[in-house]
């Protein structure tokens, strides 16, 4: 495009009074912003009424009990996505290792050698993701997917494919059976995580330069922003919360095993976009993302209880993501116009 | 007189409210280089557009051999009328034999035919004199040998009507020199060529029309043979001075606060420059002559391959060797793609003008929302922002008021030196006058200040020196007393060089 061209454009463009915004493209952006608050209550309702076994206080604790470890890897991971990096795959890898990690380091020295070796092993997949896509200029779907294989890779070659099983009687696997009342202690993890990592988006600097990393990269950095610290730093949030959730996970079963998260990427994206958060970056909140987690979770769990095969749970999971990321793609053309 | 191969009659075309093109006419016959000049923005671009069927245009006609075409860049190639692209458009991974053909590979039940393909690209290149290897990837070659390639790819279309887009802009002087005797031969086959350029000594070397646009109407129009390089210039600038009308300020420079010496960078050769304490310094010049890379590279935003930049700020002296040192030593930078490098559209005015200034309000890393909003709230008074709501979106203000959030930015960290990169483009007349305003009070409160536009008149009345730069280098430099368009100009296209 001739130069003069953009800049007779950007005149036009920007003299424009403040553009006027189609119905369509309100009702887009409304779905986008609000639909999961009503797609989950309207969901919530027809499973109180309809669905028998759901509204019981030990199934519900059950449905938060079950989607604690995904929860936590969804909301830790909103901070990629938010930074406009798609989402990191290798939480798959992550969350078993640190699971394998936890169980067969501890059996031999103990609880806080095997905790530290977990960090450890968090912060060099956070690193690792973090410098190739912050600073490498990579991309994240791809990068993550490679680290995803190598982790994998390593933790099988390390572990032998095996099994390992916790005492069994242990602090971990108490904690993995407790309970507040009838609320689970996962889910009471679920819920703290939620709230520290919100305040962290929110009311941090840190936080402050993902958002703004995600709406606009170049303003971000000529404004004063080192932004491969700012991605480093996405990643090792989610790396760190994948951690904690090898840990709820291996407490739930006192076993780790290298498979045993498989499918947790599509999962903690599914929630992460279905409550709202954008893939484009800059758009989206913590809490969002726990609300997406409780829709995908109550919506598994009445396809459950309602005896539909796991292919059909599958496909309507699919189906979710397809209709979600439509939405919000559609709204920001709609109000890109 | 015999019939044009190619005419524009009344050609109007508007973006938005502005005339962009405004009841242009301009024929061109055959053996004929017709150039088209005018200053950036003059709409040369837009008409050129608009004969290859880029743009539609709003009015008149645009005629080949005497025939009315339709406006679509399909009847266009059709009827003969070959762009050469400003911007190269060729792609660098597919060969010189590929790129010269593409859109028109010669196949046989849809399988590309190579010999083929090679014969008709060696062929061209012959015919316009260029001799480059045809399996070569075009990302291998230098930027004058994309240029002929492009050419080449023009004329393998065999057309009627040939038109060039600034072909010199990033050309040296050996090269520039080859392609315009290029062109002639060319030309002196039949073809008609439409010359777009704003180097007034390469008109006069090759051109025998020329036509002079400014803001989007043909004010001019002549045999070269009948005219001179000033009257041209005259022309392009035009437009009455308003000196009685601007407010000079009264400079007082003090210390040299930013003193940069010897950058190079892409774009920028060997360039030295100094700014004092409460002096408006302005970089003027045409697009491509390296003023922003030369910012850019000055404050560390972009690499530079050689210099060295110090700044004084509080009677502390730092060497400048990267843009968050920059931004520490007390550097601002608003940057001439607004909405691409200064704002974050999508997000509030107030969290916009936190962003430089997190560290200092959010001690120990911790946002605190009380203090962002009171703190952005003075600021986008400071700068008049209209309405000062500082928690709409950046981008539901106008450009105008955009640019303010961007300057208010900075203003809150007391910057000592403020790089301004075309500080008023797309911004109507009101804002513009306040900026001004408020860029003059920065340097009377001492801040040293950088200001880079190709608006003449603003130039004028904000700098207290001028430098002008050409081809990545500062051609002259003129005090606020002796600067006027003419000055300016002269330096900014070159004419001078050729009268010596």
């Amino acid at each position: 495009m001739g130069d003069p061209l953009t800049q007779v454009n950007a005149l036009a463009t920007s003299e424009a009074p403040n553009k006027e915004i189609s119905t369509g493209a309100k009702v887009l952006a409304w779905m986008a912003d609000n639909g999961i608050f009503v797609l989950t209550a309207v969901l919530i309702a027809v499973a109180v009424i309809g669905v028998e076994g759901f509204a019981s206080l030990q199934n519900i604790a059950d449905v938060f009990h079950r989607a604690a470890p995904i929860g936590i890897v969804a909301v830790g991971m909103t901070f990629v996505v938010i930074s406009g990096n798609y989402l990191d795959l290798s939480v798959v890898a992550q969350v078993a290792t640190s699971a394998v990690i936890l169980i067969a380091v501890s059996n031999e020295y103990g609880y806080i050698p095997a905790i530290l070796a977990a960090m450890l092993a968090a912060a060099v997949f956070g690193i690792v993701n973090g410098v190739a896509v912050g600073y490498f200029k990579a991309n994240a779907v791809i990068v993550t997917l490679s680290t995803t294989y190598i982790g994998l890779g390593l933790l099988r070659f390390f572990s032998g494919g095996s099994i390992f099983f916790g005492p069994y009687e242990s602090p971990l696997a108490s904690f993995g059976a407790g309970k507040l009342g009838p609320v689970p202690y996962s889910a009471i993890v679920l819920v703290i995580m939620t709230i520290l990592l919100s305040l962290l988006l929110t009311r941090t600097n840190f936080g402050f330069t993902v958002r703004s990393f995600g709406v606009n990269e170049r303003a971000t950095r000529l404004g004063g922003t080192n932004t491969g610290l700012v991605i480093i730093g996405a990643f090792l949030v989610t790396a760190f919360s994948a951690m904690i959730a090898g840990f709820v996970l291996a407490a739930f079963s006192n076993t780790a095993v290298s498979a045993m998260s498989t499918g947790y990427d599509f999962r903690a994206l599914a929630a992460i976009i279905v409550g709202g958060t954008s893939v484009f970056g800059g758009k989206g909140s913590v809490p969002r993302t726990l609300l997406g987690v409780v829709f995908v979770s109550v919506l598994t769990n009445v396809l459950v209880l309602l005896n539909i095969s796991f292919g059909y749970q599958q496909m309507a999971l699919g189906f979710l993501i397809a209709a979600a990321v439509s939405i919000d793609a559609l709204a920001r053309r709609a109000g890109k116009k | 007189m015999s019939t044009p191969v190619i005419e524009a009659r009344n050609v109007v075309k508007a973006f938005g409210g502005a005339k962009a093109v405004d009841d242009v006419s301009v024929a061109v016959e055959a053996g004929d280089i017709h150039a088209v000049v005018g200053e950036n923005g003059a709409g040369k671009s837009t008409l050129m557009r608009i004969l290859s069927g880029i743009e539609t245009l709003d009015s008149g006609a645009v005629l080949v051999d005497g025939q009315e075409i339709e406006n679509s860049a399909k009847s266009s190639l059709e009827a003969g009328i070959s762009l050469v692209h400003q911007e190269l458009s060729l792609i660098p991974e597919m060969t010189v034999a590929e790129n010269i053909l593409l859109g028109s590979f010669p196949t046989k039940a849809g399988v590309t035919r190579k010999a083929e393909m090679k014969r008709i690209a060696a062929e061209t290149l012959k015919e316009i004199g260029v001799d480059v290897d045809l399996d070569e990837r075009i990302s291998r070659l230098s930027v004058a040998l994309r240029q002929f390639v492009e050419i080449a790819r023009a004329v393998a279309r065999k057309p009627k009507v040939l038109i060039l887009d600034e072909p010199t802009a990033s050309l040296t002087p050996a090269e520039t020199d080859y392609l315009l005797d290029m062109l002639k031969r060319l030309a002196s086959q039949g073809l008609a060529i439409i010359y777009i350029s704003h180097r007034i000594p390469e008109v006069f070397r090759i051109c025998n029309k020329v036509t002079v646009l400014r803001d989007g109407q043909r004010v001019f129009v002549s045999e070269v043979a009948k005219t001179k390089p000033d009257q041209v210039i005259n022309e392009m600038v035009g437009r009455e001075l308003q000196l009685g009308l601007q407010s000079r300020r009264q400079a007082n420079p003090g210390e040299v606060v930013l003193a940069a010496h010897g950058i190079r960078a892409t774009g920028v050769n060997n360039v030295s420059l100094e700014v004092r304490a409460g002096e408006i310094v302005g970089l003027g010049g045409l697009v491509g002559a390296g003023r922003t890379e030369l910012v850019r590279a000055i404050i560390g935003a972009d690499n530079r391959t050689a210099g060295r930049v110090v700044l004084n700020s509080q009677g502390k002296s730092t060497v400048i060797s990267g843009y968050m040192s920059a931004i520490r030593a007390g550097v601002a930078y608003v940057p001439e793609e607004r909405r691409v490098d200064g704002l974050a559209m999508t997000m509030a005015v107030f969290e916009n003008i936190y962003l430089p200034n997190r560290r200092e309000l959010g001690a120990g890393g911790i946002t605190r929302p009380g203090k962002m909003l009171s703190f952005a709230l003075e600021l986008a008074n400071k700068v008049g922002l209209r309405p000062p709501q500082v928690k709409l979106e950046a981008g539901q203000y106008s450009g105008g008021n955009q640019q303010k959030i961007v300057i208010a930015k900075w203003l809150g960290r007391r910057p000592s030196f403020v790089v301004l990169d075309e500080p008023t483009r797309g911004v109507d007349v009101g804002a513009k006058a306040e900026i001004h305003k408020l860029v003059k009070e920065l340097a009377d409160q001492g801040t040293a200040v950088l200001v880079v536009s190709s608006d003449l008149p603003e130039l004028l009345e904000l700098a207290d020196v001028i430098h002008v730069m050409r081809d990545g280098k500062i051609t002259g430099t003129l005090a606020a007393n002796e600067a006027d368009e003419k000055s300016v100009m002269s330096l900014a296209a070159g004419e001078k060089l050729v009268e010596a």
